[in-house]
C-alpha cells in the first residue's frame, strides 16, 4: 500500500441528489483499477434535503478526509462546492457543476445565494486548478436528470488527477447499475469529458 | 441471483459498507438469530438481514425496543443458539439492565452486541463512548478500523463469544459502520440447527446465593478472555522507535495515514488493539518497557489511556503517558491533527491548514419532506394552543418540528420521555402541556409512560404522530404498522386500543391532513383535563412510495390570483414552495399532493399530477 501516492477525493452535494450512488460508483471503479480504496459517507439527514459530503480516498486507511486534506473536490452543487472549499488543500482540483439547487432560506426568498462568479473567485483563491459543468443540462442532454452527476465523474478521468480511466469507469457502471440506465449514464460520462475537454 | 452476501464460497472481494461486512462476518460465523431496534448508524446490519431473511436461514426481528432485542437475543442465546443483538450507542442504556446480568448467566449459544458510538454527533444527541459498558459488564470488546476487519471480527468475536459463553461487545463509530472498502470473503457455512437448551438454573437463575459464584466465574472469565487478547492477531505491535503509540478503533487508521503523511515511521513503535478489553497487559507492559514515552490516541474517553496508567503505576514504570492532554475527548479525530501530534514529538513544524475559509452561507439544514402529515398536525396544534403550551417532543423525523416557523419543540431528553417529562412539567406549572410521541418511539418505550400517567392522573395531551413507520433510521417496521416490504403486518397492534387497555378515557383519532377535523378535536380535548390522546394518522410519503407504491394523483399550484402574503411560505415552509418575483409558487416534482396547503390559503388550487 505504501507505494501509491495517497490521493484523497471529497464529494459533496444536496440530499436526494444521487451524491451516494456517484461515490460508490467511484468507489468501485477505483477498486476494479486494483488500486487500494476507502471511502465514507456522512448521510444522517440526506433525504430531508440536508448537505450530503462522502468520500473517496485511494492508498490510505482511513475513509475520512479533514480539513485542508482534499487533493480533489467534486462539488454537485455550486454553494455546496463553496461550502466545502475548507476540505480542500491549496493547488488541489475543483470539478463543480454550475447550476444551483437553492436552499429553502433561498427559495422563500429570505435570503439570497452568492452568485457564481463568487463561487468561482473563492475557488481561485484557493487553486488555479477548477473546471464548471453544467451537470444537470448535461444529464437532461443525456436523457436523465440525475445522470449529470456522471457527467462530474467523466470529468474527472479526463484529468490527470486521478489514476482512473474512463473504460473502468464506465464498465463500472455497467455492471452495477440497472441494464435500462446504463446508455443514459456512458452517454452523461462522455458528455462530462468532452466538456472538459472544451474549457 | 442469490445476493452476493448469501454466497456459501469464500474468496472473492467486493466493496461492503462496514455494516454489510458485519452482516456477512456474522454469516461466516453461522449465525441464527438476530435482534435489534434501529439506531443510525448501525441500522444498515439489521435492515440487510431484514432484506435478505426471506433467502436465508437465521431468524430475525425488529424488537420493540433495545432491552427487548437483548432479552430476546439473549434468551435465544441461552438456549443455544448463535446470536446478534444491534443498536445504536443510546440503545445500550436502554439494553443495560440486561446486558449486566447477561454477563453474569452466560450466553452458550454465543452472542454479540453491536454497539455504534457516534463521536461527532452526526445523528445522535451525545457521544458517549460505549467501551465503559464492557468494562462495567466484563466483557470482550471488539474495535474495528477498516471494512475487513468489520467483518473478520463480527465472525471471530461470535466465534469467541460460544467459545468462552459470554456476550461479546463489538465497538463500532460512525465512520466504521459508514465506510466502503474491500472485504475479501469467507467461507459460509450453513448455519445448522441451535444446539438447544440444558437445564442448569444454579447457572443461569441470578438469585443472591447463585449469583455470588456467577460472579466469580465472570472475573475467571475475564481472566481467560485476557490470555486470549494476549494472542490475538488484532492486537499487535509493529515499527521501531523511543516514542510508543497505543491506538484503539479507527483512530488506528489516522495513525497508519498520519505515518505515512509525515514520513516519520522510523520513530514511532505502535501497539495497535483491535480486541481492547480486557487490556492484554504482559504485552502493554512489554511494550511499554521497550518506549521512553507513550502516546495514547483514541476519540473520545481516555479508557486505554487510564487502563495504561494503571499498569504503568502498579509495575512501578516511570514513562511519561500522554493522550488527552495532546488530543481531545469529545469529537472525531482527522488524519492532520494525529499527524500534528507525531510531528510535535519529533520537534518538527506542524501543519496549519491554510485552506479558504468561506462567507457565511444560507443554510441547508434538514427540514420535514414535502406532504409530511407531521407539518399538518403541527400547524393544527399551533393554531389551537399557540405560544401558551409546553410542547414536550420526543426522537424521530417529528422533532425537526423544532425548527421555526412550526416551532413545536421546548425540551427533549431521549425516546419515549415525552409523556413522562410532559408529566413532569404539568406537576410543575399551570400551562397546558402537549407532549408529541412517534408511533415507532410510542411502542419503543410510551407504553409505560403513558400507564403511569394515567395511574396518576396527570393533565397532559398526548399527540402520538403515527406515520405507520420508524421514518427517521430509514422506514423500518414497528409493533403499529400496516404493511413491510415484505407484505402485510399479519400481527399489528392498534395505537387506539392500546391506549384504551391503558385507561386512557379521552381517546380521538383524525387525519392530520384534514385540517378541520384535527383542529375540531384539538380543541374538544383542550377543554378536557387528565391524560387524553389524540392519534394523527397518515403514512408518511417516503415509506406510501416505497411499500404501498402509491404516488397522490393531485398536486398543489398557486392561482394568478396569489396576494403575495404569502402565508404558505411564512407558516408552513413545505419545501415544495419557492418565491418567483413577489408571489408564491409550487414545484410540482416536489410537491407529495398532501393538499395541506390548500386548507391554509384559498388562492392554491389542485390539478393533476403531470398537466
Ligand atoms: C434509545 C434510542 N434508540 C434508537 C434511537 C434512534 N432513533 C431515533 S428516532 C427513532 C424512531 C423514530 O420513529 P417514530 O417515532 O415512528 O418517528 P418518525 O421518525 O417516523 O417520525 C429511532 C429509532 C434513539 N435516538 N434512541
Ligand atoms: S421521511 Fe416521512 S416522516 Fe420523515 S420528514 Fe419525511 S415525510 Fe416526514
Ligand atoms: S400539497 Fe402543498 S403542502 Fe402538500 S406537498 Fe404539495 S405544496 Fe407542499
Amino acid at each position: 500500500m505504501s507505494d501509491i501516492k495517497p490521493i484523497r477525493i471529497m464529494l459533496t452535494g444536496v440530499g436526494g441528489q444521487g451524491t451516494l450512488t456517484a461515490t460508490t460508483l467511484l468507489a468501485k471503479t477505483v477498486l476494479a483499477e486494483g488500486l487500494p480504496v476507502t471511502s465514507g459517507e456522512i448521510h444522517g439527514m440526506a433525504q430531508r434535503g440536508g448537505v450530503v459530503e462522502s468520500t473517496v480516498l485511494i492508498g490510505c486507511k482511513s475513509p475520512k478526509i479533514g480539513l485542508g486534506e482534499a487533493d480533489v473536490l467534486l462539488g454537485f452543487e455550486p454553494l455546496e462546492t463553496m461550502r466545502a472549499m475548507p476540505y480542500l488543500r491549496k493547488g488541489g482540483l475543483v470539478l463543480s457543476s454550475t447550476e444551483f439547487l437553492p436552499p429553502l432560506s433561498v427559495a422563500m426568498g429570505k435570503q439570497e445565494n452568492p452568485s457564481l462568479e463568487t463561487v468561482k473567485e473563492v475557488v481561485a483563491q484557493c487553486t488555479d486548478k477548477s473546471f464548471y459543468l453544467p451537470c444537470q443540462t448535461l444529464g437532461l442532454e443525456a436523457g436523465a436528470v440525475q445522470a449529470g452527476n456522471l457527467a462530474l465523474l467523466g470529468a474527472l478521468t479526463a484529468t490527470d488527477a486521478v489514476p482512473v480511466s474512463l473504460q473502468t469507469l464506465a464498465e463500472t457502471i455497467k455492471s452495477n447499475l440497472p441494464a435500462k440506465i446504463v446508455d443514459v449514464n456512458i452517454k452523461a460520462l462522455e458528455l462530462g469529458v468532452r466538456s472538459l475537454e472544451n474549457t | 441471483m442469490a445476493h452476493p452476501l448469501l454466497s456459501p464460497e469464500g474468496g472473492a472481494t467486493h466493496l461492503l459498507l462496514g455494516n454489510e461486512a458485519i452482516v456477512r462476518g456474522a454469516l461466516e460465523a453461522g449465525i441464527q438469530v438476530v435482534t435489534c431496534y434501529p439506531g443510525t448508524p448501525s441500522s444498515e446490519v439489521p435492515d440487510t438481514f431484514y432484506r435478505l431473511a426471506p433467502n436465508a436461514k437465521y431468524k430475525f426481528e425488529y424488537s420493540a425496543n433495545e432491552k427487548v432485542a437483548l432479552e430476546v437475543g439473549g434468551g435465544a442465546s441461552l438456549s443455544g443458539a448463535m446470536t446478534l443483538t444491534t443498536m445504536k450507542h443510546v440503545g445500550v442504556n436502554v439494553a443495560a439492565d440486561p446486558l449486566l446480568t447477561l454477563s453474569y448467566t452466560g450466553t452458550p449459544g454465543g452472542m454479540m452486541l453491536l454497539s455504534a458510538d457516534d463521536p461527532g454527533c452526526h445523528s445522535s444527541q451525545n457521544e458517549q463512548d460505549n467501551r465503559y459498558y464492557g468494562r462495567l459488564a466484563g466483557l470482550p470488546v471488539f474495535e474495528p478500523s477498516s471494512a475487513q476487519e468489520a467483518k473478520d471480527m463480527a465472525r471471530d468475536g461470535l466465534l469467541l463469544s460460544q467459545k468462552h459463553e459470554s456476550p461479546l461487545l463489538l465497538r463500532t463509530t460512525t465512520r466504521v459502520n459508514h465506510l466502503r472498502g474491500p472485504v475479501e470473503f469467507g467461507p459460509m457455512p450453513a448455519p445448522g440447527k441451535p444446539e438447544g437448551f440444558t437445564r442448569n438454573p444454579a447457572k443461569r437463575v441470578p438469585i443472591p446465593a447463585f449469583a455470588r459464584p456467577m460472579h466469580e466465574r465472570l472475573l475467571k472469565r475475564i481472566a481467560a478472555l485476557r490470555e486470549e487478547a494476549e494472542k490475538s492477531p488484532y492486537n499487535k505491535i509493529h515499527g521501531t522507535g523511543a516514542i510508543g503509540i497505543a491506538a484503539s478503533g479507527i483512530s488506528r487508521a489516522y495513525l497508519a495515514d498520519a505515518i505515512m503523511e509525515t514520513g516519520l515511521a522510523g520513530k514511532f513503535k505502535v501497539m495497535e488493539l483491535g480486541f481492547s478489553h480486557p487490556l492484554p497487559e504482559n504485552m502493554a507492559l512489554d511494550f511499554m518497557k521497550s518506549v521512553d514515552k507513550l502516546i495514547v490516541i483514541e476519540e473520545l474517553e481516555p479508557i486505554l489511556e487510564n487502563d495504561l496508567r494503571v499498569l504503568a503505576q502498579k509495575n512501578g514504570l516511570n514513562l511519561t503517558i500522554e493522550g488527552k492532554g495532546l488530543l481531545p475527548p469529545n469529537g472525531e479525530f482527522t488524519v492532520t491533527m494525529v499527524a500534528n501530534v507525531l510531528r510535535a514529538q519529533v520537534g518538527e513544524e506542524t501543519f496549519a491548514c491554510d485552506s479558504c475559509i468561506p462567507a457565511e452561507l444560507p443554510q441547508r439544514p434538514p427540514n420535514l419532506c414535502a406532504g409530511c402529515p407531521h407539518r399538518a398536525t403541527y400547524f393544527a396544534a399551533r393554531k389551537v394552543f399557540g405560544d401558551d403550551a409546553i410542547y414536550s417532543s420526543d426522537i424521530g423525523c417529528y422533532t425537526l418540528g423544532l425548527l421555526p416557523p412550526l416551532s413545536m419543540a421546548d425540551f427533549l431528553v431521549c425516546m419515549g420521555s415525552s409523556i413522562s417529562a410532559g408529566c413532569g412539567a404539568s406537576l410543575a406549572n399551570d400551562k397546558p402541556v402537549v407532549a408529541f410521541i412517534g408511533d415507532s418511539t410510542f411502542f419503543h418505550s410510551g407504553l409505560t409512560g403513558l400507564a403511569s400517567a394515567v395511574f396518576n392522573n396527570h393533565d397532559v395531551l398526548l399527540v402520538i404522530l403515527d406515520n405507520h413507520t420508524t421514518a427517521m433510521t430509514g422506514h423500518q417496521p414497528h409493533p403499529g404498522v400496516e404493511m413491510t416490504i415484505h407484505g402485510a403486518n399479519e400481527h399489528r397492534l392498534d395505537i387506539a386500543r392500546a391506549c384504551e387497555g391503558l385507561g386512557v378515557e379521552h381517546i380521538r383519532q383524525v387525519n392530520p391532513l384534514n385540517q378541520k377535523k384535527t383542529t375540531a378535536a384539538l380543541e374538544e380535548l383542550k377543554e378536557m383535563s387528565g391524560v387524553r390522546v389524540l392519534i394523527a394518522r397518515e403514512p408518511c410519503p417516503l415509506h406510501t412510495r416505497r411499500v404501498y407504491k402509491k404516488t397522490a394523483p393531485m398536486v398543489a399550484y398557486v392561482a394568478d390570483s396569489c396576494t403575495g402574503r404569502a402565508e404558505c411560505l411564512d407558516k408552513l415552509a413545505c419545501p415544495a414552495f419557492y418565491k418567483e418575483g413577489d408571489k408564491a409558487a409550487v414545484n410540482p416534482i416536489l410537491c407529495s399532493g398532501c393538499m395541506l396547503c390548500l386548507q391554509v390559503c384559498t388562492h392554491i388550487k389542485s390539478k393533476k399530477r403531470g398537466r
